[in-house]
């Protein structure tokens, strides 16, 4: 049985549709990633599974239980807040035992388990602190610490880092994960933060528009996007565009209009079908001298008009005869940045390459 | 020469504040010094000697104790219903959305717009009419009318700056409607309830248009006892009556920001953003 189970969930606020037939299940002790752009209808899917919103149509199960008509009170859960949501007028210590007076807990053990979840998010000296007097980090320790001590079934997680400046977010990134892999409970996070989701996610649901674009492990989503939407949301994309060949022989080929040709899978691909190619940026590789050819191996010329030094990586823009920028990111291995205006061949394999049917133009 | 024109600014708005504190706290200075007078009649301002002859009178006088002891129950009992009203009220306008909301969250401010008098010859016909004749019930009624705009208002305000997402947090961690009010909500809204009460109680105290038609012989309060004393009798027990009022009003405030105040003391940081 899973902890949470959504079942063709709908949300729609007057005209405006959502959240659209949504369905997906997180298992206890699983970390679920929300991801997609804002307005995508990830956070009230939140709102749903917390009970602050009420799907128009669908079923949530907690537990196996339906939570139709149940108040977010009667419901096991644990809410970590994009702003903390933390009482200012309380304690530390009174915020991370709050729920627990309404959980029935007697004093003692009430008392024990703050102590224990205040242990978790090292944050014990700071227990008679209000949360004015704390950091953002801290802050968002004790959100979670509040959220985890009534042994939810259920854990969600709005943006939890977003209110935190890079350097500090990356660190808590880690600790968060932490925390959460000693959690019994079924965790669901929703972020706009690809990095986020896929550091985070046991599997990575993928939103747009209100609908689920693909559900997978974080590299497989990565890997292997399922939509044009997916591939570009989750990392950097170059793009080609062209029609398969004959497919009739199992190998079938994707030709592109810059004199590029890829060799395909026939995964029931029909012939004469306009199909995209993503290309990775950091699966695409420039040779400052003419490479020997290799077999898989698709190579073009181009020319660098932009490069920079990002540190561990360098960021190369090429321009193709076409006019098609392509972006490459090299790893930093001390390599001499290449001049813009240098002439290249760029070259990627073949097995790099991830096709996607093209979305059918009249429909969208 | 931004330099110059700054210190310019700078200056000017200190006389300013100078100005409006001289203005302020003259007249009451003068008033408080004029009730000590020890000369037996009305005389110019500065007096020769001091006493507390027109304590005496005022401590003395039936008339103006039955006036002050009147003042104290109906603003003490007034502001206290206004509050409770005031607060409930708030807290569901607060929470509900309807047609109309904004039309009669104006409608409650109305006793704050419309003159006193008007509201107290309006209020004296209409309780005539379903047979409240009597005084004190009359300035109850009048006094919480003008009372609760300001305990519903500053409720309101106090309310709305409670992020509603504390509410959500509160809920998800089991606590029901009823707990999460009084568990978060009040405790959060307690700045903005006090200082409704501090207005109201101020206002009530110190109201004499409205109360003056809303008064009987046998009921009255202590300003408008001021002003009848003022057309019989005129002389300095009206000072010492006067700085009566302001002290009894500048202790309710004292009382009364001293809680609050310690409150925000404790809860440093607590209105942040």
């Amino acid at each position: 049985m899973d902890a949470v189970e959504l079942i063709n969930i709908s949300k729609s606020f007057g005209p405006i549709q959502a959240v659209s037939d949504c369905s997906f299940n997180v298992g206890s002790g699983e970390v679920l990633s929300l991801l997609g752009p804002s307005g995508c209808g990830k956070t009230t899917i939140l709102r749903m599974i917390a009970g602050f919103e009420v799907p128009t149509s669908g079923r949530i199960l907690i537990a196996g239980q339906d939570m139709v008509g149940r108040r977010p009170y009667e419901r096991n859960i644990g809410i970590v807040f994009q702003d903390y949501a933390l009482f200012p007028h309380l304690t530390v210590e009174q915020n991370v035992g709050y729920g627990l007076r309404y959980h029935g807990a007697p004093s003692a053990e009430a008392h024990a388990r703050v102590s224990e979840m205040l242990q978790l998010v090292q944050l014990e000296h700071l227990r008679a602190r209000r949360p004015g007097q704390l950091s953002g980090g801290q802050q968002q320790r004790v959100a979670l610490a509040r959220a985890l001590a009534t042994r939810p079934d259920v854990v969600l997680l709005d943006e939890p880092l977003s209110a935190l400046d890079a350097k500090l977010r990356l660190e808590l990134r880690a600790e968060l994960k932490e925390v959460l892999a000693r959690v019994r409970a079924a965790v669901i996070v929703v972020t706009h933060d690809q990095e986020e989701a896929m550091s985070l996610g046991d599997r990575v649901v993928v939103m747009n528009a209100g609908r689920l674009e693909q559900i997978g492990a974080p590299m497989a989503v990565y890997a292997a996007p399922a939509t044009r939407f997916v591939a570009e949301f989750v990392g950097r994309s170059n793009w080609f565009s062209g029609t398969l060949s004959d497919a009739t022989g199992g190998k079938a080929s994707i030709v592109c209009a810059e004199g590029i040709s890829v060799a395909a899978g026939t995964r029931g691909l029909t012939t004469g079908t306009q199909h995209e190619i993503c290309i990775r940026p950091e699966r695409l590789a420039v040779h400052r001298e003419p490479p020997a050819t290799a077999p898989g191996r698709v190579a073009f010329a181009a020319r660098v008009i932009e490069s920079m030094h990002l540190g561990p990586d360098l960021s190369i823009v090429a321009m193709m005869p076409s006019g098609k920028r392509l972006l490459v990111i090299e790893k930093n291995v001390g390599q001499f940045l290449i001049p813009p205006g240098t002439d290249v061949i760029l070259s990627f394999d073949a097995a790099d390459a991830i096709v996607i049917p093209s979305a059918p133009t009249a429909a969208s | 020469m931004k330099r110059l024109s700054d210190d310019l600014m700078s200056i000017l708005v200190r006389i300013l504040i100078g100005a409006c504190f001289f203005f302020l706290l003259a007249p009451l200075a003068i008033a408080v010094v004029m009730s000590f007078d020890a000369r037996p009649y009305l005389a110019a301002f500065p007096p020769p000697s001091l006493s507390w002859r027109w304590y005496d009178e005022f401590f003395s006088s039936d008339y103006y104790l039955k006036g002050l002891w009147l003042s104290i129950l109906v603003s003490g009992l007034s502001t206290a219903i206004a509050m409770v009203s005031g607060v409930s009220m708030a807290v569901l306008v607060d929470r509900t959305y309807f047609p109309g909301r904004s039309l009669i969250v104006s409608l409650f401010m109305a006793p704050l717009v419309i003159p006193g008098v008007v509201i107290g010859f309006a209020l004296l016909l209409f309780l005539s009419k379903i047979g409240i004749y009597d005084g004190f019930w009359r300035l109850m009624a009048g006094h919480i009318l003008v009372a609760m705009p300001y305990t519903f208002r500053t409720t309101l305000v106090g309310l709305a700056s409670i992020p509603r997402s504390y509410a959500e947090a509160a809920m998800s961690l089991g606590a029901n409607e009823r707990q999460v009010f009084w568990t978060v909500t009040l405790p959060l809204a307690k700045t903005g309830i006090t200082a409704g009460a501090i207005f109201a109680f101020a206002f009530s105290l110190d109201d004499a248009s409205l109360s003056m038609f809303l008064s009987d012989p046998k009921s009255y309060t202590l300003p408008v006892a001021m002003l009848s004393m003022m057309r019989a009798d005129f002389n300095l027990t009206i000072a010492a009556a006067a700085v009566v009022l302001l002290a009894l009003t500048v202790i309710i405030i004292i009382l009364l920001d001293l809680t609050v105040g310690l409150e925000r003391v404790l809860g440093q940081g607590l209105y942040r953003g």
